[in-house]
């Protein structure tokens, strides 16, 4: 489905990717680890065309999306719910996903199937995103990712800043999101939960992917984790 | 001096309102492109002239009001895509480019239409008693076309899908690309909305003032003022602003010269600013929550287009 082969990515002069090659299946949850720092968001938004791939190619159902106007790969069927959440503060909660619906209306079902994961998002409909508390933007974010019925999702970070019991719950969400046939693409630096919902995990550094494999293949290899992670086991 | 009084307020709303709507125009441009339009005050003289020539041709005043805005726009359109587009990451640039646009503009116009100054006859000659003197109807009715199309631009900024996508342009442009927003149109149109408030400002302006080829010199710095006021990228801030320096303006002038009275509105000017330097009706911008921890995203997002987080400014047209 999505397939990053060698793409180069760089701040002005400086390198950031380095050969990234990696691939999300039909229906996968795949995960995506590293240190801070070694280009995790810079390989989501090579994807989503924010930042130009200068060598390598990114292909998305067959087709070379690097190609297309930033603006034009999420009407492909990707989503991006960025690190920090990034709503629009001074639009509602209803504003900031009506705004995700660019080719048509929201659909009330699509908005009811949000509402089921996410009880919250429904009674801060008419608030200012910008005074939601940091559990509440993030479920909000993930909304407004779900609402244009995309294929792939790609997820940065969903978990960063929430406390233990929060971060439990948005696991359980994404993993239910990706058993109703949406792909996830999930960056994440806690280990434990990729570990607990992700069939893939692959491990970077320095911008490239480092390591490839199961959960319980990523338990076994502790030299892995140890290097790459500075995970003490 | 009842009469004189109630004259002056009144014609200081007026020309508040007319007013209002050229300021409203550039805090757009300069909200969602971040261009400093140095060319803003040419394109409501643009429109002023263009309606005095479709009187010319067809005596029709309310004509002129609706299509010498939408030649004006049309021009917007052809700059937007023709030149600003080509030069949207270099703010210093667009200033001296749009300012370029301004002289060349006004020299077309002396070209053309010459260097003297001509009137517009008032469509509706009526007059109403005001205290003692008789004050013309077109006024009243030129502010109330004012308000009805600040209304119609409130419904589209908030009622609108693509008055949607404006507003969240300017909170957070690359997030919007990210969503699919096409966000060079969304530029596009803003320039040719704000041309076409500009032009639509110098129709209704037009039988009030006399129409000449640098008429719109001085309204260019009264509407950086009232943008800068009322708060980059606060909407209704631009208007109660410009209502209110026409009112000091207009009122000042029964007790003083009117040049005194325009350094009264300036000494106001400096006063808010010294006070309340975020803009006379804008919430200060450091609620942290608005911020968000992804600066690496912020600075990505603005590399490429202005060098500045597009999060910490936003504009808003209700007060909040
Ligand atoms: N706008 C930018 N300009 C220059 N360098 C940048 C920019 N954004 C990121 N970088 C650099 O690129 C590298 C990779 O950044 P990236 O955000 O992709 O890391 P990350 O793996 O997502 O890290 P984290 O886990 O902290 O989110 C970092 O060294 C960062 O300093
Ligand atoms: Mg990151």
């Amino acid at each position: 489905m999505l397939i990053l082969k060698d793409v180069d990515c760089f701040y002005g002069k400086g390198q950031v990717l380095n050969g990234t090659s990696l691939e999300v299946g039909e229906g996968e949850l795949v995960g995506l680890v590293g240190r801070n720092g070694v280009g995790k968001t810079t390989t989501l938004k090579a994807v989503m065309g924010l930042i130009p791939a200068k060598n390598g190619s990114v292909r998305f159902c067959g087709r070379n999306i690097a190609e297309l106007p930033p603006y034009q790969v999420p009407r492909m069927g990707i989503s991006y719910v960025p690190q920090g959440r990034h709503l629009f503060p001074k639009l509602t909660v209803r504003e900031n996903l009506e705004i995700a619906c660019v080719e048509g209306k929201a659909d009330s079902a699509r908005m009811e199937e949000i509402f089921g994961y996410f009880p919250r998002v429904k009674e801060r409909l008419t608030q200012k995103a910008g005074t939601l508390s940091g559990g509440e933007q993030q479920m909000v974010a993930i909304g407004r990712a779900l609402i244009a019925s995309p294929r792939l999702i790609l997820l940065d970070e969903p978990t960063e800043g929430l406390m233990p019991l929060l971060v439990q719950s948005i696991a359980e969400s994404v993993k239910a999101i990706n058993e109703k046939g949406t792909s996830i693409l999930l960056v994440e630096q806690n280990l434990k939960i990729l570990k607990e919902i992700c069939r893939r995990i692959y491990i970077m550094e320095k911008g490239a992917i480092v390591y490839e494999g199961t959960s319980s293949e990523i338990d076994a290899a502790m030299d892995v984790q140890e290097r790459y992670l500075s995970v003490k086991v | 001096m009842a009469s004189n009084l109630a004259v002056a307020i009144v014609n200081g709303i007026v020309w508040g309102l007319i007013m209002a709507l050229i300021a409203l125009g550039l805090n757009l441009i300069f909200g969602l492109l971040h261009i400093i339009n140095m060319a803003h005050g040419a394109l409501y003289m643009l429109g002023a002239v263009a309606a005095w020539y479709f009187i010319e041709l067809t005596g029709n005043y309310w004509l002129a009001l609706a299509a010498a805005p939408i030649l004006v726009g049309g021009i917007g359109l052809a700059l937007e895509r023709g030149l600003l587009r080509t030069i949207e990451d270099k703010p210093l640039v667009t200033i001296i480019c749009t300012f370029g646009i301004m002289l060349a503009l006004q020299q077309l116009v002396l070209m053309y239409f010459g260097g003297t100054a001509r009137r517009i006859a008032l469509p509706v000659a009526a007059r109403f008693p005001l205290f003692d003197l008789q004050y013309p109807a077109m006024r009243v009715i030129i502010a109330a076309i004012s308000v009805v199309v600040m209304g119609g631009l409130w419904l589209f900024l908030n009622k609108t899908r693509y008055g949607l996508w404006m507003r969240g342009v300017v909170q957070d442009r690359e997030m919007a690309v990210a969503l699919g927003i096409p966000v060079h149109k969304v530029y596009m149109w803003t320039f040719v909305l704000g041309s076409f408030l500009a032009a639509f400002s110098g129709v209704l302006a037009a039988p009030i003032v006399s129409v000449d080829f640098m008429m719109g010199r001085e309204i260019l710095i009264m509407a950086f003022i009232i943008v800068i006021v009322g708060g980059l990228g606060t909407l209704w801030g631009s208007v109660v602003t410009a209502v209110m320096i026409s009112l000091i303006q207009g009122v000042g002038s029964i007790f003083v010269v009117p040049s005194t009275a325009t350094v009264f509105s300036l000494g106001f000017m400096i006063l808010v600013l010294l006070v309340r330097p975020q803009g006379l009706l804008r919430a200060p911008c450091s609620r942290t929550r608005e911020r968000g921890p992804g600066s690496s995203w912020r600075s990505a997002a603005s590399s490429r287009r202005w060098p500045r987080s597009p999060s910490s400014r936003t504009f808003s047209t209700r007060p909040s």
